[in-house]
């Protein structure tokens, strides 16, 4: 389990590393922190002729906030999202999803952006920034575009991102103060990919619900967003009946594969219990924030 | 076995040491990075080798043509089996038994591939990297054949053949039986019975195999360092096989990183690193990768049991039937072959209990999947799953409390030595105290009352108990293997006192983290009286080791720790007489306490033991009459039948009633493992076979499709418990001295993971018997456990 | 910056405190330049693809697979492994009374049973030094979590956590005595 022979670049800027992306076209591969993209070159799963790092590329990291918005540089490391007091009060869904993500020493090295561009749909962050409808920005030798994060996770491994793109920001607006989060999944041991997991932002009043978003991770070829469910807990409200219909809409909005840790009716089945569960105690969190 | 053998027991020992919560001594290095493992070394000249393997699992070699490969850049040589045939013979795992058919399992593929993983050629070149780039321009064509995908269908009379040789899949068929056991169960007041998986499992160790092989030109000496529990066992093996003077040959394992019985065979890759260090005069090293360590080393279990036990109806057992599937994969490893674990099924399957009618059969069959082998507990984890589960049916079906069923039907104190059905001898064992005291420390009553009320608020909690009885420290009676042609029956110690009174005590037992540097120290350090810091104990080391073959199947503390009671006595005995003689008394009344010799009687005369080393070597003058210089002995021991070591494993364990997870609350070992060298030693073995057999019970399975693809060919599918799935282990000892080995030790590196599958599950059927599921299958995943519920809830 | 190239490439890293220079291809990984360029054979490789944590070390003081890294990447970088961690010991045998010269942890590892074949126990060590740098007061299940990232096939990691729970309070009393 040796990686295959590849050239290397090490570039300190953005236009240096996006040069050299448009010179290797297909070919090469960015590095980010190496999470997930080391362990497909050890088991020469992935040939690429260069590897583009970007961990020099400074400009990529960093943890801010911009008009009402935090804006996340794609090489910002998991580890740093973790211990930022920002991302927690700001963004607590991020925060508590990061927790979940791997190990400490693999959260030293991931990157955001390195994750949401792999696209595991069992990932915690794709799931997330569909959750919080956050943006990414993308660069490319033509300028920059930008794309919700609904629209860039295209199938399993798979987004909108050209060869020559490069993931450089994330944007995410906070949720309402009044409203409140959870990150809910069960995978096999502590720190392996989710089974399946949901996250939810809710805002609610007594019973009546405001807003509702809702995604699930594992239970796809992308994080599905479960619009359906979302809309019957508006509707219906928080009563144990709407959130037992909303969690049942949810099993059927997604669409799971089986495998050997867990089969399609059990992904289902785990969906409809997150859910719930998520909901609960997004609604808890939410009137412990107000009170 | 001789009186005077059992007489030499423990009142000689003067145990200081022994029994002692002694400090590891080589966990210095280990700490600080020093070890010596085998990809530790790194000498002149050294070249790597990366091995091409099958991804197919059945099918013929159409062609390999490996010179595009020779061209390649740092590539010294590339192998393939044509190449091996004038270097090494075929290895056959022989047997005397007469249901067992051999095969032979080539180093490299010969005309076919028997499982993916299987290798073809090796590649050596003077970096990994290199090796492995060049296997990609190996060309190879295959011609696949019918993947016989697993053993029942392989069982088939219709099945494609693995081995033509054998004429059949069915390697071994075998039964043992006693008394009446069909009319025993028609006439019972109560029968249970049920088909039990125990799935094919991985051992995982954390280091991977490899082995560095070096032939230095002109030396007609081979060294292999090896990531192996059997050293010696190789060194005798290697000779044959590459027809090489033994004493020419010389194996060494210094740190290994985890063995559990996955270390203990002759492996392919072993063998053509010989022989190419052999061929090219340079030194070679493999290290294996996650990836081939999970497609290559031997795996275990992978049963199916079909089992019914009778009952009277007072609880007491009458008899016990069983059919047995065992799928030993694609070859048959030396030297245990492919009948060490479906004979030892048959073999343990009748239990701690009195066991009046009894007959186990049990078919060993070929599939596409990698070679089974010993792992921890060889026969009984199954085994004990299998029988537990079956007690615990009865005492439902009795409406008995599961443990008193136990307690009326263990072997009773005064039935030792006690026979059982397949012939083995348990010499003594603690069964009722065991489960005495296990129930104590559980505090059966509140952990009931906890359990009544758990339910009562809709929670899922369950208790479940599991006794065994092993055996350990095997003597040559019965071979670790039945029917294997090596002995494995005697280990020996050699002992040397230099003139400065430091002794090095060296075996040829070779740890894999049991600790045998320090507990073997301590055993040295009693029977001679010296200090433990002046024994220094060297492992794993054919060239410096007596005759023996290494460390596996709990042997180590019985049959080494025997042999240095009896090197020790040796050696004191000599020592008292040339102390009796450089201070005018008699021997007889002289003893060796703290490194000082002593007059027994008047213990403030006396004499450093480094003075009485010192006149060890000073020549005829300064000794007795007729004494030969030099304090050095080497003795063996052979414990015959074997002693039994005994446990009763509680867990409690709550199953969340919508994921399904199953969490382990408390887990109690209550064990004897006779005398005590060292309890730090001992708890931590307890503790890591418990979280094996956790890892089992609940996470842990080898799987393969129908065609023969292994899907969990990595670490994150094949899934070891971290710590965050395993919680603290209550150890709990009973200390009844084995009446039959010297210093009265029994083996007890297996039991934890022995107990723990079955207890697990005993919990779990416990925690759903409101659903009437009773587990009959490990690992007990959330996936089973929906499935289950389903069924049992009536949803579809 | 650097050249496109697969050849070797020259790097200077700070490995436990000294200044180390190397040749390395690209594709090398960091723990196999530690292991055979630096002769650091401390650090072990386990699996290589960041499970079983047997490689971890400290990049610029923080834990990290060197499986999961290539040795180029570590230009110009700080680095600790198991080695580093008490430079003074590892002088055996190791007798009573001279656990003086190894680290807490390491200290309490031996003190604990918290190693048996000693595979896992650099990794263990490097993040379990992390973990309490993060978390100096950590509970029995943070301990396990964070130990999560490292797997032992001996222990059932009993004596470990037992042993990070002791170094903890000796590190804290060590900062309390400043
Ligand atoms: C043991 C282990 C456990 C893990 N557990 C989890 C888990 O539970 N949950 C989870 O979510 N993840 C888990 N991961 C994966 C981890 O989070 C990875 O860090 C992450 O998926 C990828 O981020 P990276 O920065 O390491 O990216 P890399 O591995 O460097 O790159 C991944 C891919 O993204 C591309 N890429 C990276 N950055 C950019 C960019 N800025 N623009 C364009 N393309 C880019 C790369 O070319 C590559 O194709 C685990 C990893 C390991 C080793
Ligand atoms: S070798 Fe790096 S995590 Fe296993
Ligand atoms: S001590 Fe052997 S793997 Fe941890």
């Amino acid at each position: 389990m040796k990686p295959p022979p590849f050239a290397y670049h090490a570039p300190t800027h953005l236009d240096e590393a996006l040069a050299l992306l448009e010179r290797y076209g297909d070919d090469a591969k960015v590095l980010a922190g190496g999470q997930s993209l080391m362990p497909l070159l050890n088991f020469r799963l992935s040939y690429p002729s260069a590897l583009i790092d970007i961990n020099r590329v400074a400009e990529l990291s960093y943890l801010r906030q911009e008009n009402g918005q935090v804006c996340i540089g794609a090489l910002t490391r998991q580890r740093t999202i973790e211990f930022s007091e920002l991302a927690r009060r700001q963004l607590p869904l991020l925060h508590e999803a990061t927790t979940l993500v791997g190990h400490l020493p693999i959260r030293t090295r991931g990157t955001i952006g390195g994750s949401l561009a792999h696209a595991d749909p069992a990932a915690e962050y794709p799931t997330v920034a569909l959750v919080l409808d956050a943006e990414l920005v993308l660069q490319g030798p033509g300028g920059r575009r930008s794309i919700p994060a609904e629209e860039f996770f295209v199938s399993y491994l798979t987004t909108a991102l050209a060869p020559n793109e490069i993931v450089t920001e994330i944007r995410f607006s906070p949720a309402p103060r009044t409203s409140g989060w959870a990150f809910e999944e069960v995978a096999r041991r502590h720190g392996d990919f989710a089974l399946v997991g949901v996250a939810g932002v809710i805002d609610t009043e007594g019973e009546q619900c405001r807003t509702a978003r809702l995604a699930a991770a594992g239970a796809g070829p992308t994080p599905i967003r479960l619009r359906a469910a979302e809309d019957i807990l508006v509707r219906e409200g928080v009563t144990e009946q709407g959130i037992q219909r909303a969690a049942a809409k949810a099993a059927e909005l997604v669409e799971p594969d089986s495998d050997i840790h867990a089969s399609a009716d059990f992904r289902r089945h785990l969906t409809e219990v997150l859910t719930r569960r998520a909901i609960q105690r997004a609604r808890e969190r939410g009137q412990e924030q107000r009170a | 076995m001789s009186s005077t053998e059992i007489g030499e027991s423990v009142e000689e020992l003067t145990p200081k040491f022994v029994g002692a919560r002694v400090k590891r001594r080589e966990d210095q290095r280990l700490l600080t990075g020093q070890g010596a493992y085998v990809d530790d070394h790194h000498p002149p000249g050294l070249l790597q080798a990366a091995f091409l393997r099958s991804p197919y699992a059945h099918a013929r070699i159409a062609r390999l043509d490996t010179s595009a490969a020779l061209t390649r850049p740092g590539v010294v040589a590339v192998l393939t089996s044509k190449d091996l045939v004038p270097l090494v013979k075929p290895v056959r795992a022989a047997s005397k038994m007469r249901e067992y058919k051999e095969t032979s399992f080539p180093p490299l593929a010969v005309e076919k591939v028997r499982y993916v993983g299987e290798a073809l050629a090796v590649v050596i070149a003077e970096s990994r990297y290199l090796a492995e780039d060049a296997l990609e321009w190996i060309n190879v064509e295959y011609d696949p054949l019918p993947t016989v995908a697993n053993a029942p269908t392989a069982a088939q009379p219709d099945a494609p053949l693995l081995h033509d040789e054998a004429g059949s899949n069915i390697l071994l068929s075998r039964e043992f039986a006693r008394g009446d056991v069909d009319a025993a169960l028609a006439s019972a007041a109560v029968r249970v019975r049920d088909r039990f998986r125990f799935r094919r499992h991985a051992t995982v160790c954390m280091e991977n195999r490899g082995c560095l092989a070096d032939y230095p030109a002109g030396t007609g000496e081979l060294t292999l360092r090896s990531a192996t529990q059997c050293p010696g066992l190789l060194r005798d093996a290697l000779a044959d096989l590459l027809d090489m003077p033994e004493h020419r040959i010389r194996v060494v394992a210094a740190d290994v990183g985890g063995g559990f019985g996955a270390k203990s065979s002759l492996y392919p890759e072993e063998i053509v690193l010989c022989a190419v260090a052999r061929r090219l005069k340079r030194p070679v090293k493999w290290i294996s990768d996650r990836q081939e360590d999970l497609k290559t080393s031997t795996q275990a279990w992978d049963e199916i049991v079909d089992a019914e036990l009778g009952l009277q109806a007072d609880g007491t057992i009458i008899g016990l039937r069983a059919d047995v599937t065992t799928d030993i994969g694609a070859y048959s490893i030396y030297p245990w072959t492919a009948t060490l674990e479906p004979i030892q099924t048959i073999s343990f399957l009748s239990g701690p209990y009195r066991m009046p009618h009894y007959r186990g059969r049990n078919r060993g069959v070929a599939t596409c999947k990698a070679p089974m082998g010993p792992y921890r507990g060889v026969g009984r984890p199954v085994t004990t799953f299998v029988l537990e589960s079956l007690m615990d049916r009865a005492a439902r079906l009795l409406a008995l409390d599961p443990a008193e069923l136990r307690l009326k039907n263990y072997i009773r104190a005064d039935e030792f030595p006690y026979k059982t059905p397949a012939g083995l001898v348990w010499d003594q064992a603690s069964l009722t105290e065991c489960m005495q005291k296990a129930r104590d420390v559980l505090d059966a009553d509140t952990t009931t009352r906890w359990r009544a009320q758990a339910r009562a608020a809709g929670r899922w909690v369950g208790i479940g108990f599991a006794t065994y009885i092993e055996l350990t420290g095997v003597g040559s009676a019965i071979p670790v293997s039945p029917g294997m042609p090596i002995a494995t029956g005697t280990e020996a110690a050699f002992l040397r006192i230099d003139p400065a009174g430091t002794v090095t005590a060296t075996f040829s037992v070779a740890p894999q983290g049991q600790g045998h540097e320090t507990a073997l120290a301590q055993v040295v350090a009693d029977a001679l009286g010296v200090a433990f810091d002046s024994v220094r104990v060297i492992c794993g080391d054919t060239a410096l080791a007596p005759q023996g073959t290494g460390t596996y199947a709990s042997r180590s503390a019985v049959l080494a720790g025997g042999a240095a009671i009896r090197a020790g006595q040796t050696l004191k005995e000599k020592a008292l007489k040339i102390a009796g003689h450089m201070m005018e008394s008699n021997p007889a009344n002289l003893d060796i306490r703290d490194g000082q010799v002593f007059l027994r009687d008047k213990p403030e005369r006396g004499l450093p033991f480094r003075a009485v080393a010192k006149t060890a070597y000073a020549g005829l003058r300064r000794l007795p009459k007729d004494m030969e210089p030099g304090l050095e002995v080497t003795r063996f021991y052979d414990p015959f039948f074997g002693t039994a070591s005994s446990a009763t494993h509680v867990a409690v364990v709550e199953v969340d009633t919508e994921t399904y997870a199953v969490t382990i609350k408390r887990y109690i070992v209550v064990e004897d493992c006779g005398r005590i060298i060292n309890p730090l030693i001992v708890e931590g073995q307890v503790r890591g076979g418990v979280a094996q057999g956790i890892g089992a019970a609940l996470y842990e399975e080898v799987v393969y499709d129908d065609a023969g693809q292994l899907l969990t060919g990595s670490l994150v599918d094949y899934l070891v418990p971290t710590a965050s799935e395993l919680l603290p282990i209550e150890v709990h000892h009973i200390e009844t001295p084995s009446p039959t080995t010297l210093g009265g030790f029994r083996g007890m590196g297996e039991g934890g993971t022995i107990g723990a599958p079955a207890a697990i599950a005993n919990a779990v059927s416990d925690a759903l018997s409101h659903l009437g599921i009773e587990i009959n299958e490990i690992p007990i995943t959330p996936e089973k456990l929906f499935r289950l519920v389903r069924a049992a809830e009536g949803t579809p | 910056m650097s050249e496109p190239n697969e050849r070797s490439q020259t790097i200077t890293l700070r490995v436990n405190g000294t200044e180390r220079r190397g040749q390395v291809e690209p594709r090398k990984l960091l723990v196999d330049f530690l292991r055979e360029d630096l002769g650091l054979t401390g650090s072990h490789v386990g699996c290589e693809h960041g499970i079983c944590g047997a490689c971890t070390i400290l990049v610029n003081g923080e834990a990290a697979r060197s499986c999961l890294m290539l040795a180029v990447q570590a230009n110009g970088a700080e680095l600790m492994t198991v080695e580093g961690l008490a430079p003074q010991a590892g002088e055996p045998p190791a007798l009573p009374g001279k656990t003086g010269q190894l680290h807490p942890l390491q200290a309490a590892f031996w003190e604990h049973h918290g190693l048996q074949c000693g595979f896992c126990t650099p990794g263990m060590l490097m993040t379990a030094y992390d973990l309490l740098q993060t978390n100096p007061m950590p509970s029995e299940a943070e301990i396990r979590a964070g130990l999560s990232a490292v797997l032992c096939r001996c222990t059932g990691y009993q004596g470990i956590v037992e042993a990070v729970q002791a170094a903890a309070e000796t590190l804290r009393a060590r900062r309390g005595d400043r």
